[in-house]
Parts: structure tokens; C-alpha cells; sequence
């Protein structure tokens, strides 16, 4: 019985991983900019693309092999203030208060502009980068190996969420990210820096969400699309967790992927569909999702 | 019933019509083509060397002078943009009266949604690598064909060669993608496993997604069922990516690969040597037939000084599929004695035909579908390369049900000594 569990659990957590990175960035911006950014998905596959390139090239350049650690990082980093910065103060300050239907159209549009601007600086073909993989080495768990790599990524997932959580109960800037989540015009009121704080968000979010395509790099191929397809999952985590909730993404993010998982081992054919059945349940039970409460409405 | 007297000049201006329309053309300055495959995404790994086969191969009929004497050009549509996009631009070269004919398409959703609109537009097609068996399953095409043979002949020959090479397999698992494509090869695999060998039991059956950056849990799932042989008909962008993931995990130290699409993926992945792969058809370029033919290596010596690479069999059957259709042209010139055919004639000219390809020889059913032989072989390392060797190459008709047939009651109705009686691994070298 354990031996069948054991991978089970091993692999529902590795997808979660995975899940989690682009679920919570998404959550963020939503916390604190009351923005639903259809184009996440996008910054998580620019990420993924960045940093298939760098690692491709450092290979190719003959450069230590273990430099591709880093650059999975610092192609994330450079991702989030590439496009954070810029695009917050263009395309999205223009949304706020802004009716949602706005808010969605515009951040639609910019998903297909970058999806566009993917193909043309990437190319359209598969791109793999498994270098940090392969350094890495495998374990047998269960009867079944994985690779180390998959276990880092569990572990990177977990520290991420404490640090998140760190950085917003502990560092001034979180707890003014915080405040302004808590109630935006009593903030603003006090001299909180408001505009400021949103463009820290989002840039947070754009970095979150290509860490995990950059995570992602090593252990999948990257193609076009993959964005759109992330999206999807992420717009699930986070409506079952509920908008807005970090635990709540990282909580969701687990349900999904045992979801996920258990189709694969014994409903093959519910593969594609799992975590969206688990989100219709958790949505009927719970309309705000897991984590989320009830907004007051304002008159 | 008798015709009335004003039904008579009614019915002669329709045949009028009707032979104006099957007349000769005029010979066009050039030939041109809508060339239909896949350019972006995970597919263009397998779409991309169909489209510089089609290149090589216009380069090459050009250098000689052309079709007829009229030089080939070709416009290229990528399916990746979804059926919906496939058939307007179908449709836009099909109505425009520049185009003679279109080489449409990789995909079998594709051709399923083209085939009847060929008709409706009159336009002679060929499906150069569509392989669904659905295709002419009830249905009579007039202006669609497909050089290929079918999924039937394709999975049965993978499935009775795997249990030729492996007599002590006993456990079989499946992972192929989500879409018809994959679940009729699976259907077909299974069908044949019990007819032939039915105490091979299934282990897995897999879906993903088609177009999945990862196969991480279904990997995990594979190795938990512990298979003798993990059979695929993934491709393009999705195999490689699968091969990628599993060969680190051990997968195909435990378990034989059977790659139907592989052959595709031995020059961009590192293939396990030992896995069995093949080519949907006949269309490898190095086999002893392509030797003896003697088009292939001239293909190929082209084909390497233009995209430094050898090419792979979506290259070649796209090749082959020119091949066919310049053939087709010859014939409705000879036949009906014209400089340039009409569509009709075009279409005509392809009933029943047969025409020696690059790899072998190429023969038109009744019901349009092309019968070519079925090569399956093992991976192994020659001179640094990965190839094909271990071949079996199975006769074409043989694997194919007759016309009318339902084809997995067909398969059904096959024995043990069905297999007995096929060639062996390492019969055809």
C-alpha cells in the first residue's frame, strides 16, 4: 500500500511545485491591484524562454556547467524588471478602476502581443535546456526514480511561500503592500506611496511567475503555447484557494495537482479535466474559493 | 421515363457545360501548390522536415525542368493555427484560379475536415501524411488522396513486430496523445495483441494532452506498472520532449521503447538504441529498396546541402507525395492527350494508379487510399549515427482489410499463424 502511495504523493507534490510558482504570483497581483492579468501565463513562458536560452548558451559558450543554477534565477530576475516596470506603468495603471471587463480585455490583449513577441525573438520551435537537470542525478522513491531535480523544485516551492510570507509579515515594503491590500484609499490617505506599491506587486508577480517558467526549463520542453496552457491551471489554483490568499494558492496548488495525479494513475481519461472538476466543487461549496471571504459591497 | 422534347436541349447545354468543365487548360506559367503542415510549435519537429522535403524536392523537379515542362512553386500554410484557419486557407488557394493543386495535410483532423471540401471545390489533393483510417471509412472521395496507406497497417505492423522481437513479452503499456490519432492506434495495438497473442495483458493506457511540455506523472505512473514494452505513437515536439524526460528516469532500462513516429526524432534526441521505431509507411530513405530505386540519395545529398541534416521520414514522404502527384500529372497528359490536364482529368488519373515512389512502389485503391509496405526496425548506433537496422518490411496489402471491411473486426478475425507467417526481424536488410 505504501509502496503505491509513496510515488504518488512524491509526484502530486512535484506538480504542485511547479503549479504553485505561477498560481501565486498571479494571486499577488490580484491581492493588491484587484487585477485579474490574463497575460501571467505569457511572463511565466518568457521566463521559461529566457532561461532555456542563457542555459543553452552557457553550454554552448563551454562556461562551468553549474552556472546554469544561477542563471535559472537571475533569468527570472531579469525577466520580472524587463517587463514589471514597464508594463504596469503603461498598460495596467490605466486600467485601475477601470470596470473588470476592461481590466480583462486589456491584459488579454497584452497576452497576445507577448505571445506574438515570443514567437518572433524565440522562434517557434521547441527549445530544451536540461542541463541543471542532468547535474542534478536521480533517487529511487517507491520503487520508482525521480529525478533530484523534481525533489529541489518541491523544496524551492516551500521555501518561496515562506519567504513570501516573511517578506509581507516582516519587511516595511510587505508590510505596505499589505496595508494597501487591507484598504487601498485609507493607505493612500496615510501617505503610502500607492502607486509605488503596485508597480512593487506587480513586479513581484511578473518575477513569481518567471521563476516558474525558468524552474520549469529543465525537466520540459519550451514551445509555443505554454503560456496559454499555464494560465488555465493557475486561473484554477487560484479560484479554488481563492483570489487573493498565498496560502491559499499553495494550498490549491496541491489539491490540483493530486487531482491531477490520481487521474493519471487510475482515470487516465479525466487527465485533461481533473482539476477543473475539483475547482466546480470547490466553487459550489465555496464561491470564494478555499481561503477567500465574501467582499463587502460598498453603496 | 421518356424525355420531354424541352428536356432535350436542356440536358445537351448540361453535358456542354459538363465537358467544358473536364476540358484541357491551357498550360499555366506555373504550377502552384498550397503546401499544408505544421511550422510552429512542439508538431513542427515533425512538421518542419515535411516542409523542407517539399522544398528539395521543388529545387530538384524545377532543376529538371519542371511538371510538364511548367516550373513549381509552392505557398506554405501552417496547421498549427487550428482546423478552423486550415480550411479558410484551403478554401482562399482552392478559389483562387492560380492554384492547381494542394499537398494538404500532416494532420488527420485536417484532412477529415479537407477531404470533402476537395470535392465541393474540385481540387485534386493529396494527403501527404495524414494516416487516419477513418478517412475513407464510408466515404467516397473523388478529388482526395492519400499515398500512405492507413493507421491499420502502420500500428498492426509495429504491434507483430514487437512480438516477433520480444516472444516473452507479457505486459504492454500504452501513452499516446489525446486525440483520435493516438486512441485508433491504441484500439488497433490492443486489437491486434488479441488477436495474435491474447495473454498479452495492458498495464497503462495513457492520454496526455497533445502539445504537454511535461510527462513527469505519467513517467512515474509507466515505471509503477512495470511493462515490458511502453508502445507510442506521441510525435513531433511531444515525443522528443517524452523521450527527453524518461530516458534519464530509467524508463527504458526496464521497459523496450516502441516508437512509431521515432524515426523522426533520431537526429534531434537521443533515442534509446534497442528502442523499435519505424516510418508509417515505407518512406525511409536509407532502406534497400530507396537504394535500388535510386531517387533517395540524390534526395537526401540535396536535402543535406540545404539544411545540414538527413532527412526524415515526414521528408521523404513529402517527397514521395510530389513524386505522386508529378506521376499524376504524366498520366492525365498521356491519357487524355493534352498539354496541360484539367482538374477533372487530374482526379481522374489517380484512380487506381501506381507509381513507383522514392522507397517503393505506391498503388491507389478503389477507395483512394494509397497501399505502401510497412517498415519497422531497432535502433542501434552505425558510425556515430543513429539508424534503423533489424528491418522487417511487410507487405502493404496484406496488412490492409479489403475494401468494405470493418477494420478492427477485421483485425480481430486474424490468428496466431497470421503472425507466424509475417517476415522477421532482420529479413530485410
Amino acid at each position: 500500500m505504501l509502496q503505491t502511495l509513496i510515488p504518488l504523493f512524491v509526484d502530486a507534490l512535484a506538480n504542485a511545485a511547479l503549479i504553485f510558482f505561477v498560481a501565486v504570483g498571479l494571486t499577488l497581483v490580484f491581492s493588491v491591484l484587484r487585477i485579474l492579468n490574463v497575460a501571467h501565463g505569457s511572463l511565466y513562458s518568457i521566463g521559461a524562454y529566457v532561461a532555456a536560452s542563457v542555459g543553452l548558451w552557457i553550454v554552448a559558450a563551454g562556461l562551468p556547467a553549474w552556472l546554469t543554477f544561477p542563471a535559472l534565477v537571475l533569468s527570472a530576475a531579469f525577466t520580472a524588471l524587463l517587463f514589471g516596470p514597464v508594463i504596469e506603468r503603461t498598460l495596467i495603471r490605466w486600467t485601475y478602476g477601470k470596470s473588470e471587463a476592461v481590466q480583462v480585455l486589456v491584459t488579454f490583449g497584452l497576452f497576445l502581443i507577448l505571445e506574438d513577441l515570443q514567437r518572433m525573438v524565440f522562434g517557434v520551435q521547441s527549445i530544451y535546456a536540461d542541463t541543471p537537470m542532468a547535474l542534478l542525478g536521480i533517487s529511487e522513491i517507491g520503487g520508482i526514480v525521480y529525478l533530484n531535480y523534481q525533489l529541489a523544485l518541491i523544496g524551492l516551492a516551500v521555501a518561496v511561500l515562506i519567504g513570501l510570507r516573511l517578506f509581507i509579515r516582516r519587511s516595511r515594503t510587505g508590510k505596505l503592500l499589505a496595508a494597501v491590500v487591507a484598504d487601498r484609499e485609507v493607505s493612500q490617505a496615510m501617505g503610502i506611496d500607492t502607486n509605488k506599491m503596485f508597480m512593487i506587486a506587480f513586479t513581484l508577480g511578473v518575477l513569481l511567475a518567471a521563476l516558474g517558467g525558468a524552474m520549469a526549463t529543465p525537466t520540459t520542453g519550451v514551445a509555443p503555447g505554454l503560456g496559454a496552457d499555464t494560465m488555465v491551471l493557475a486561473f484554477a489554483v487560484a479560484a479554488i484557494g481563492g483570489l487573493g490568499q498565498v496560502e491559499g494558492a499553495a494550498v490549491a496548488s496541491v489539491i490540483v495537482a493530486v487531482a491531477k495525479v490520481l487521474a493519471i494513475y487510475y482515470a487516465p481519461a479525466l487527465d485533461a479535466v481533473a482539476p477543473y472538476l475539483v475547482m466546480l466543487a470547490v466553487l459550489l461549496v465555496r464561491p470564494y474559493g478555499l481561503f477567500g471571504a465574501g467582499a463587502t459591497r460598498r453603496i | 421515363m421518356r424525355k420531354t422534347s424541352f428536356m432535350r436541349p436542356i440536358a445537351a447545354a448540361a453535358a456542354l457545360l459538363a465537358a467544358g468543365a473536364a476540358a484541357a487548360e491551357d498550360k499555366p506559367e506555373s504550377l502552384n501548390l498550397g503546401v499544408f503542415t505544421f511550422m510552429s510549435g512542439g508538431p513542427a519537429a515533425y512538421g518542419m522536415p515535411g516542409r523542407q522535403g517539399a522544398e528539395v524536392m521543388i529545387d530538384m523537379i524545377n532543376a529538371e525542368g519542371g511538371v510538364a515542362g511548367v516550373p513549381v512553386s509552392a505557398t506554405y500554410v501552417d496547421e498549427a493555427q487550428g482546423a478552423e484557419g486550415v480550411i479558410s486557407e484551403y478554401r482562399r488557394l482552392s478559389e483562387d484560379p492560380a492554384y492547381g493543386f494542394m499537398i494538404a495535410a500532416l494532420s488527420s483532423g485536417n484532412c477529415l475536415a479537407l477531404a470533402p471540401i476537395a470535392d465541393q471545390l474540385n481540387m485534386p489533393t493529396i494527403g501527404w501524411n495524414c494516416d487516419t483510417h477513418q478517412l475513407y471509412l464510408g466515404n467516397d472521395y473523388q478529388f482526395f488522396y492519400r499515398p500512405n496507406g492507413n493507421t491499420i497497417a502502420e500500428f498492426m505492423a509495429y504491434a507483430l513486430y514487437f512480438l516477433d522481437k520480444n516472444p516473452d513479452v507479457s505486459r504492454v503499456a500504452i501513452i499516446n496523445p489525446d486525440y483520435s490519432f493516438g486512441h485508433d492506434a491504441a484500439e488497433i495495438v490492443k486489437a491486434t495483441l488479441k488477436a495474435v497473442k491474447p495473454e498479452v495483458e495492458i498495464v497503462a493506457e495513457l492520454f496526455p494532452k497533445l502539445g504537454s511540455s511535461t510527462f513527469q506523472t505519467e513517467i512515474s505512473r509507466l515505471s509503477a506498472a512495470r511493462p515490458d514494452v511502453i508502445f507510442s505513437n506521441m510525435w513531433g515536439g511531444d515525443l522528443e520532449n517524452f523521450i527527453r524526460q524518461a530516458a534519464p528516469r530509467g524508463l527504458f532500462r526496464t521497459s523496450v521503447g516502441v516508437f512509431a513516429l521515432g524515426e523522426s526524432a533520431l537526429q534531434s534526441v537521443d533515442v534509446p538504441e534497442g528502442s523499435i521505431v519505424g516510418v508509417l509507411g515505407d518512406g525511409y530513405w536509407m532502406s534497400p529498396d530507396a537504394q535500388e530505386i535510386g531517387l533517395a540519395a540524390p534526395f537526401a545529398e540535396a536535402y543535406r546541402a540545404k539544411f545540414d541534416a538527413d532527412p526524415v521520414f515526414p521528408s521523404v514522404k513529402m517527397a514521395n507525395a510530389f513524386l505522386v502527384m508529378k506521376a499524376a500529372y504524366e498520366k492525365a497528359i498521356a491519357d487524355n492527350n493534352v498539354e496541360w490536364p484539367s482538374k477533372e482529368q487530374l482526379a481522374a488519373a489517380m484512380e487506381g494508379m501506381s507509381t513507383t515512389t522514392m522507397t517503393g512502389e505506391m498503388t491507389f485503391r478503389e477507395d483512394n487510399d494509397g497501399v505502401v509496405d510497412q517498415l519497422v526496425g531497432t535502433v542501434a548506433k552505425v558510425d556515430g549515427k543513429l539508424v534503423m537496422t533489424d528491418m522487417a518490411r511487410y507487405d502493404g496489402e496484406t496488412m490492409l482489410p479489403p475494401l468494405g471491411e470493418d477494420p478492427i473486426a477485421w483485425i480481430g478475425s486474424l490468428t496466431p499463424e497470421f503472425l507466424a507467417a509475417m517476415p522477421k526481424p532482420g529479413s530485410y536488410e
